[in-house]
């Protein structure tokens, strides 16, 4: 948890600065009142304050069992949420060309298959199932309007 | 307002078929959401939001309180069964009814859960009605000094109270502020933090943030693992407990009810904290203490009715005065804001009907969830077989096409997802993400009231001291700080003291 706290107030001190910069194409304020710079030159003060705190604190504090966490999981989870992450952030890329049902599919059928062992099959029928529900409710009853791949659907 | 006159009108319409059917729904639905290990009820919650996208406000609203009682519900039967709590206010139960279903009284564990729950969430719901109208009439009285010391007296106690280190608690809160900031300002029309992206211009839609956080990081933190749960059987005529349990357990519920519903009405305390202080007090007056952590029935049906009854308590800031008192009350809230409808004590005046039928719909929804759950626990139960690896994929899509309503476009899709990376890491470097949802919901309504404040005191920050109520609310949270800011230099100094004395 030490290494985390000192990473994550790193992140706060650089989140910080961007607020403070940011802040300062802005008014800070108008004739009486706050204006559009002074809620973001705020954030910026306190989230330095605090991120600096959570800093001086990992180097000041006795290490604890708590510190002795790690702010990653084990590799074997790094690697499954890792590929999760990279599916989600996929479908982003993918369903503009491919459409929402093949999307859909392609992402069941490729956790299933990679991700948790299930045979080709069951992954591809799972697959369709999902893709072939989902379809259904959201686009064909609902008609929400999803993004049409190549196929028109 | 006549409190009976407006709790009849509020039967009259959610005892409609369609309204009775999106309360039986959202009972169904989230329990089977809530029963699913590591999904509390603000994820499923979140998860469920979109469901409702389109409906009116008050089928949509008596949708979701239903759905917080079933995520409830469904959470106490996984930890029992499974020892797996959704979320910290179902640690005790874990605790407590899990002992019990390993000695084979899973049966009355559940049933206890269910009973107690039912009496908390009745009287609860009676404790709410009686206590937000007042609150409402009161907070009437407010203008915008008001409401910007209120706002920063919520948000205080949420941090001082939630989470395991308040420094951490804190730069959630300020993010969330930070994010509060993006969009077009109030002040002069400016676009702040939008580099030209017209999907910011209205600013960061809370729902994106709400299942980025709650549910994709949850998801992802129950997937680091294979998950293979083995719940424990029950059998439906195990499901009643015996009179005499009921018997011995009743102070304990009633004491767990009154406890639960106090504190749920503190901002920040929430059913967390009810049931923790509801446990302490049933094992300090216990004739046997030693019983506790082992499969005390007292143990079990005190904090369970209590978190029920804190459900309501936590609902009492947030129908008077728009502020939520919780993590699940503010993605409660941010669905008001979502079906067009302005939280704050105007909401009684301006949208009576709405109030007064989902706060009716409460006592249905109660009614409906021990008549479902009870006899079909095992059934929902039998949930818990179906493997981890099918059930998330499916709950990521549905987190997918609920950005995807928002504004029919892939932006706040990707915009969730980076929400739900960085909800991942908060969990695994224990920074909550409910304060950062909070504020992200109140730092724009502070900000107004601030401008609006300034703007009618010509400046002058006097406005905030001057006036009793906001000085009283500015007071409170001075000493909640300063006493916050004392522990935290005592502690320090007991450091340095045993360091040397090392």
């Amino acid at each position: 948890m030490r290494k985390a706290d000192r990473i994550f107030g790193v992140i706060g001190l650089g989140l910080s600065l961007w607020f403070y910069l940011e802040s300062r194409k802005f008014h800070y304020m108008t004739d009486f009142t706050p204006g559009p710079g002074f809620m973001p030159f705020w954030v910026g003060v306190i989230l330095a304050i605090l991120s600096s705190y959570l800093l001086y604190d990992t180097f000041r504090r006795d290490p604890s069992e708590e510190d002795a966490k790690s702010v990653l999981p084990s590799r074997h989870s790094l690697y499954r949420v890792g590929f999760i992450f990279l599916m989600l952030f996929g479908i982003l890329v993918i369903m503009p060309l491919l459409g929402f049902p093949i999307t859909v599919f392609l992402f069941v059928a490729l956790i299933l298959l990679s991700l948790e062992r299930y045979s080709i099959l069951k992954s591809i029928g799972y697959g369709i199932a999902y893709a072939a529900v989902t379809w259904l409710i959201f686009e064909y009853f609902m008609q929400m309007g999803f993004p049409k791949g190549f196929l028109g659907i | 307002m006549d409190i009976f006159e407006g709790l009849m009108g509020g039967f009259a319409t959610c005892l409609t078929p369609y309204n009775i059917w999106m309360a039986f729904l959202g009972c169904l639905l989230g329990t089977l959401v809530g029963i699913l290990p590591g999904l509390g009820p603000s994820a499923t919650m979140a998860i469920l939001l979109p469901i409702t996208f389109g409906m009116d406000a008050t089928p949509a609203m008596i949708m979701m309180c239903a759905v917080y009682y079933g995520a409830m519900y469904g959470g106490s039967t996984t930890s029992i069964l499974v020892n797996v709590p959704g979320e910290s206010s179902s640690v005790i139960t874990a605790i407590e009814g899990h002992q019990l279903a390993k000695q084979g009284k899973a049966g009355t564990a559940l049933g206890l859960s269910a009973i107690g729950s039912f009496i908390a969430g009745i009287l609860g719901t009676m404790g709410l009605v009686a206590a937000a109208v007042p609150l409402a009439e009161f907070s009437l009285q407010f203008g915008p000094a008001e409401f910007f010391s209120l706002i920063i007296m919520g948000m205080l106690t949420i941090i001082f109270v939630g989470g395991k280190s308040i420094p951490k608690s804190l730069m959630s809160a300020v993010i969330g502020l930070g994010l509060g900031c993006v969009g077009t300002d109030i002040v002069e029309g400016k676009d702040r933090f939008t580099y030209g992206i017209a999907e910011l211009l209205d600013g960061i839609d809370f729902v994106v943030l709400v299942m980025g956080t709650f549910g994709i990081a949850e998801v992802l933190v129950s997937a680091e693992e294979f998950m293979k749960v083995e719940p424990i059987r029950v059998k439906f005529r195990e499901l009643f407990p015996s009179l005499r349990d009921l018997l011995q357990c009743k102070w304990a519920i009633l004491r767990g009810t009154l406890i639960g519903f106090i504190v749920g009405i503190l901002p920040g305390a929430g059913p967390t904290i009810a049931s923790f202080v509801t446990y302490g007090v049933e094992k300090s007056i216990s004739k046997h203490p030693e019983k506790f952590g082992a499969g005390a029935l007292e143990g079990l049906a005190g904090p369970e009715s209590s978190n029920n009854a804190a459900v309501s308590g936590a609902m009492v800031p947030m129908f008077a005065l728009g502020i939520p008192g919780s993590g699940a009350t503010a993605v409660l809230l941010g669905a008001l804001i979502l079906y067009g409808l302005k939280p704050g004590p105007m909401l009684f005046v301006e949208n009576a009907d709405f109030v007064w039928a989902v706060m009716a719909s409460m006592f249905l929804g109660n009614i409906i969830l021990i008549i479902m759950n009870l006899p079909m626990v095992p059934l929902f139960a039998s949930l818990l077989r179906i493997s981890y690896a099918l059930i998330y994929p499916a709950i990521l899509i549905v987190c997918i096409i609920g950005a995807f309503a928002i504004s029919s476009g892939l932006f706040d899709v990707g915009l969730m997802m980076a929400f739900g990376v960085a909800g991942y890491f908060m969990k695994r470097a224990d920074i909550p993400p409910a304060p950062m949802l909070l504020a992200l919901l109140l730092g724009p309504m502070m900000e107004r009231a601030l401008y609006q404040a300034l703007n009618l005191s010509h400046g002058s920050m006097l406005v905030f001291v001057t006036r009793p109520i906001s000085a009283t609310l500015l007071a409170i949270s001075l000493i909640m700080s300063l006493a916050v800011g004392f522990k935290a230099v005592k502690r320090a100094r007991q450091m340095v003291q045993d360091d040397d004395a090392n």
